[in-house]
């Protein structure tokens, strides 16, 4: 495959060497393995936030979980497209993307629009639209590093972006997701173990009303499964969110001073 | 604080911030005719800027730039590719400047902003005539197989000096860079070593052992200025920029050799004394950028 004159040669990611494939993180029958890295089970990776990472948005935040490190601007309200029809309440926008770097394999950094059709449903049920009635709410995220679990972690920092630019609320929303491998139930799962799950089941919710905006689950799921993942799941939503507040009442805290 | 004749009575009576909005020219030309800067700088001088290396761990070289709060990301997958017939030995650097609706209000998803593909015209254009990267350097194994830098650099906020920064956070990323440690296989296909330790047990000899980082000869470094009646205002925000419309970018390398000139038009006609005037604060803050480039590739060797 000689490079033609003129022609953009076709490129390759040098891979691993062949026959050298990684082990599986777990045996099939194994209960007790150690994660990629050396976390507990129902232990989420430590969770750091800051807001007005982006000063010409209205509000902005910048989320890290281990390896996955996202950045969420909100615009708005303001005028919605000429096209579209008046509207009593207010639109939400949403708009995931990815850097070209993000993922193992450098990428196109295309948006996602699945990503963000879903994160636009996880929103809307808390943010009170009835206030900025004909106006447009504008959410993109950008995920500069994808380590695994990106999309819960965009929506988190994204309802941080949200109430960093003064868009009202009913509560803050948390999202976490696990991973089903094998017999195990790991939270917050890194791209490795996503890449083996047998089955996810992600939550979204408002911890302090505890109502759940979304909830998506794949895979096969036996009922106590799902009732023990659940209830992990909204635990560490409540967690979540008060790493959450704690950063917001910091991010006031400071500007006052 | 006492206003300009010209600004009338209505001026003194309103605020501060009303009369920035509502006048903003003005408003910058009263501080110039003090000789400082809305933001309480210098004419002559640049915002605060720092430089990391290594934000991103999932490309081969990284750095984040900030000038002011314009903030660039700039990161470097290292691929494999067929060098072409003519040039056999040598590999290629491909830069992409991205302006991702996060940055800025005025981007939009699906609509690419219009100065994205300009700065990234303008980007590999310097880098490329700078002979910063010997591109001899990424070639592996000679007519069969070279390295393709992607380098890919982000606008995370945007507040002017678009090119400065994505520039600066460019050649960073590009001092970062360190070449995965690869090897040719049966097929002839490249394949990465897995780690250093195995080196003993490896039936191959990496091709690159020696070989892990570029040696950048000249680095180049750029400032932004605006002209304004007899003005000249070193790396302008947003706020200068939407008033004021003349820019000169001067790009120099470390040895301050010009490298490239850009005045693209504006009202005011530049003079040799104002570009010699510019080009004297260039080579000022090269020197700046030269130190902090330095300053963050040392604080990577500590760590």
């Amino acid at each position: 495959m000689a490079g033609k004159p003129g022609t953009n040669p076709t490129t390759y990611s040098p891979s691993m060497a062949t026959g050298k494939t990684r082990p599986r993180i777990f045996k099939d029958h194994d209960v007790d393995w150690v994660r990629p890295d050396g976390r507990g089970f129902h232990q989420c990776r430590p969770a750091f936030f800051r807001t007005g990472a982006v000063n010409s948005a209205s509000g902005s935040a910048y989320a890290e979980f281990g390896n996955t490190k996202v950045i969420v601007s909100v615009f708005g309200p303001r005028e919605s497209k000429k096209a579209m029809m008046y509207s009593d309440i207010g639109r939400l926008n949403c708009n995931v993307s990815y850097t070209t770097f993000a993922t193992p394999v450098r990428g196109q950094g295309s948006d996602y629009k699945e990503f963000s059709s879903m994160l636009h449903k996880a929103l809307e049920g808390a943010i009170i639209l009835e206030t900025f009635p004909k106006t447009t709410v504008d959410v993109f995220a950008l995920v500069l590093e994808s380590g695994g679990s990106d999309l819960h972690v965009v929506i988190s920092c994204a309802s941080l972006a949200l109430a960093d630019a003064g868009i009202l609320m009913y509560d803050l929303v948390a999202s976490v997701s696990l991973s089903c491998l094998g017999k195990n139930l790991v939270i917050d799962p890194v791209l490795e173990e996503e890449s083996y799950q047998d089955g996810s089941l992600t939550i979204t919710c408002m911890p302090s009303r505890y109502e759940v905006t979304q909830l998506s689950i794949t895979g096969e799921w036996s009922t106590p499964k799902i009732n023990e993942g659940m209830q992990l799941c909204l635990d560490a939503c409540s967690k979540l969110a008060m790493i959450m507040r704690s950063c917001l009442k910091e991010a006031t805290s400071t500007s006052q001073e | 604080m006492g206003l300009p004749d010209a600004s009338g009575d209505l001026s003194s009576e309103v605020e501060v911030d009303a009369f920035r909005r509502l006048f903003p020219l003005r408003f910058c030309e009263r501080h110039l005719s003090e000789s400082i800067r809305p933001d309480g700088r210098p004419l002559g001088r640049a915002r605060d800027t720092t430089i990391a290396l290594g934000a991103v761990a999932s490309a081969d070289g990284s750095a984040l730039a900030k000038i002011g709060s314009t903030t660039m990301l700039a990161a470097i997958k290292m691929e494999v590719m067929t060098p072409s017939m003519e040039s056999p030995d040598e590999g290629c650097l491909a830069i992409d400047f991205h302006m991702p609706p996060i940055c800025s209000p005025i981007v939009r998803p699906g609509r690419p902003a219009e100065a994205s593909p300009v700065v990234s015209k303008q980007l590999s254009d310097t880098i490329s005539s700078s002979g910063m990267v010997d591109l001899k350097e990424l070639s592996l194994v000679s007519g069969k197989a070279a390295w393709m830098a992607y380098l890919d650099i982000y606008c995370l906020d945007a507040d002017r000096a678009l090119f400065d920064a994505a520039l600066l956070s460019a050649v960073a990323a590009l001092s970062h860079l360190q070449f995965p440690t690869v090897s040719l296989n049966e097929d002839g296909r490249v394949v990465v070593v897995v780690s250093e330790e195995d080196g003993g047990k490896l039936e191959k000899e990496p091709v690159n052992r020696e070989k892990r980082k570029l040696t950048l000869k000249s680095i180049p470094f750029s400032l932004t200025c605006i002209l304004h009646k007899n003005y000249i205002l070193a790396d302008p925000t947003a706020e200068e920029e939407s008033i004021m419309e003349t820019l000169v970018t001067v790009v120099l390398d470390s040895s301050s050799q010009l490298i490239s000139l850009y005045k693209p038009g504006g009202p005011v006609l530049a003079n040799t004394s104002v570009i010699q005037d510019s080009i004297a604060l260039t080579r000022q803050r090269v020197r700046e950028l030269q130190k902090i480039l330095d300053e963050a590739n040392s604080g990577m060797e500590v760590d």
